[in-house]
């Protein structure tokens, strides 16, 4: 099937997401303006305009009203996502490095960097109305991280926890009601580029720049499975319907003017989740791949690219008659 | 509650745009241009007719020609959830405000055909990540040369077997094997007929023949043109563990030239197979088999 490429960045892609019906997917690029777009045929819906720099991420709500985006230019800002307008912009400190709604939608957390002489700070505020209130009103809790920054984070279940990757390779599971720490591990040695839960929301692959993606338990932040590259994993996503997950990297944008191995190592990698083992690649992308989801039926993926462009590519049936060759004894 | 239905199901049928092929160019022909005059181009226009939504657009390219732009969309009917036929009626917003309905060829493109494709990691294990300067480079722990009384790595006139009896009678069966084998098996050019499995011409037999008087080789011959070397393995197993098997190929063809070697590790063996083999029918042939004679001196 021939992909559909969306040309609507023109600097390289931050984070793509699909809505949880799957029919529209975000796109965020380090231009200021994020992206919606039709996932079937690729029309573009319209752009979010207003931020003033580097979109660093977005997340959408689950009844797709709402989005909510975080960038360079110190602000979070919330959009309805019928009109496009901006509903209402929080100022921060330094720069919003992660944002997400919880599933319920009635609560939303994003992080700060640590720049400019402020520390790097995680917030939770109260999203049941938005209106202009939520730029002036305190967040509900907020607390500082001292060592390594957040580089990602996801919700936990039941909208109790969250959980934070950090810029030293750490996971840290946070508990919403006292904002202490549950568990803290310590399993990649790099950054942790992006965390994806997988459907159900039990367990979660993280994706680092120490060339491994790792799976989780969501709740008690065990080690699963590891899937080892010879790369830097920018991101990685789970398949909602097979046992399938996906790996996107590269080598860093600034490195690869100055390294000359063979082109290529910017193709989609498929690894069977439990074996471990890669089976399929997607070449595509002319630059590191940033960010990857999977529509939620599982029959196309999106890919977005340090070269600004957004590939939606449907699977092919050979994908689906796959059938991974291991020994049943 | 029926209106209220009967709304809904209008809600869910949309027009989707989905199949978008690269847009042609035509170059306009000379009639064209002398008929239109310089500078008007024609008016952009949009059928849509069995499905097919036509849009033809004029522009100049950068050489100042004009050219004819066709694009073809199918669309296509499809039933959703309501929620997402809902967000289906939102009108565009922010850059894609002034958008017509459809794909915007400046945003949304159908790149070329990309397939994955599919590895196995133990694949992937042996490819060395650079192999294709890994080929030019000389092999640097594969010995040149031998010594041809005791294949050692060694000159001959260095061997340390060299007045003993086991040169003498190695020799010259050695030298001969050291020949044969190194014709095949080193780095060196070797001229197209003197590869192994090359036709060697009237007259002479095919290096994979080539043995020791003691080796228990037998010749079959009328061979059926498509019998392959799983063919003959099968011919042949039951009468003993084979050590060897040729099959004589057309170079070009890769079809059977109907004859193969095959050398068993048994002289009785070799011999059982003669006896049952030689006459018998196999694929419409009756074979001939014999002991394969010693390459003639020439």
């Amino acid at each position: 099937m021939k992909p559909l490429m969306l040309q609507g960045h023109e600097r390289a892609i931050t984070q793509i997401k699909y809505n949880r019906e799957g029919d529209l997917l975000f796109s965020a690029a380090k231009d200021s303006k994020p992206n919606v777009w039709w996932s079937l045929n690729g029309e573009r819906l319209g752009t979010f305009n207003g931020h003033g720099g580097v979109v660093w991420c977005l997340d959408v709500d689950w009844q797709s009203i709402h989005l909510i985006t975080g960038g360079g230019d110190s602000s979070c800002r919330l959009w309805d996502l019928e009109t496009g307008k901006n509903i209402a912009t929080i100022k921060t400190n330094s720069s919003v490095r992660t944002c997400n709604f919880s599933y319920s939608a009635y609560q939303a957390a994003y992080t700060t960097d640590k720049a400019m002489g402020h520390p790097c700070e995680v917030f939770i505020i109260d999203t049941r109305t938005i209106d202009d209130s939520i730029s002036s009103a305190s967040s509900i809790l907020k607390w500082e991280i001292t060592d390594s920054k957040v580089t990602s984070m996801i919700w936990g279940t039941l909208d109790e926890t969250i959980i934070t990757g950090h810029e030293a390779g750490d996971l840290i599971q946070w508990d919403l009601r006292t904002g202490k720490k549950i568990h803290s591990i310590k399993e990649h040695s790099r950054q942790i580029n992006d965390m994806q839960l997988s459907r159900d929301g039990t367990m979660f692959i993280t994706a680092s720049k120490d060339q491994t993606a790792k799976l989780f338990d969501t709740s008690s932040l065990e080690l699963l499975k590891e899937y080892k590259t010879e790369r830097p994993v920018n991101s990685a996503a789970l398949s909602p319907i097979l046992d399938h997950v996906v790996l996107g990297g590269g080598q860093d944008a600034m490195e690869v003017t100055t390294t000359s191995t063979r082109q290529g190592k910017f193709d989609a990698r498929f690894f069977h989740l439990v074996f471990e083992e890669e089976f399929g690649r997607v070449k595509g992308h002319f630059g590191p791949i940033n960010s990857l989801a999977f529509h939620p039926d599982g029959r196309s993926y999106a890919s977005g690219g340090e070269d600004g462009y957004v590939r939606v590519q449907s699977f092919d049936q050979a994908y689906f008659d796959y059938t991974f060759d291991y020994n049943r004894d | 509650m029926k209106r209220s239905r009967d709304a809904l199901f209008k809600n869910m049928w949309y027009i989707f745009v989905t199949k978008m092929p690269v847009a042609d160019e035509i170059q306009s022909s000379w009639a064209d241009e002398v008929e239109i005059d310089q500078g008007a181009l024609p008016p952009p226009s949009e059928v849509v007719e069995n499905g097919l939504k036509i849009v033809t657009e004029y522009k100049y390219d950068n050489d100042n020609k004009k050219v004819k732009i066709v694009r073809t969309y199918k669309i296509e009917k499809r039933v959703v959830s309501k929620s997402i036929a809902k967000r289906k009626t939102w009108s565009k917003f922010g850059d894609s405000a002034e958008d017509k309905p459809g794909p915007n060829p400046a945003t949304t493109n159908v790149s070329e055909d990309v397939f994955m494709q599919f590895i196995s990691s133990k694949e992937e294990a042996q490819r060395p990540d650079d192999s294709d300067l890994d080929g030019l480079k000389p092999p640097t722990s594969s010995v040149i040369f031998k010594c041809r009384t005791c294949q050692g790595e060694h000159w001959t006139s260095s061997c340390p077997f060299k007045h003993t009896q086991l040169a003498q009678t190695k020799a010259n069966e050695a030298a001969k094997a050291a020949e044969a084998k190194a014709a095949s098996s080193t780095n060196k050019y070797v001229a197209p007929n003197m590869r192994e499995g090359a036709s060697r011409g009237p007259g002479r037999e095919p290096p994979g023949a080539r043995r020791g008087d003691d080796v228990a080789a037998i010749r079959i011959s009328n061979l059926s043109n498509f019998a392959v070397e799983a063919d003959l393995d099968d011919l042949v197993k039951g009468f003993g563990p084979v050590h060897k098997l040729y099959l004589a190929k057309e170079k070009s063809t890769g079809l059977c030239k109907g004859f193969a070697y095959v050398h068993f590790k048994f002289k009785a063996d070799a011999a059982k197979a003669i006896q049952t083999l030689n006459g018998h029918g196999y694929d419409h042939l009756i074979l001939n088999v014999e002991w394969s004679k010693p390459p003639q001196n020439n």
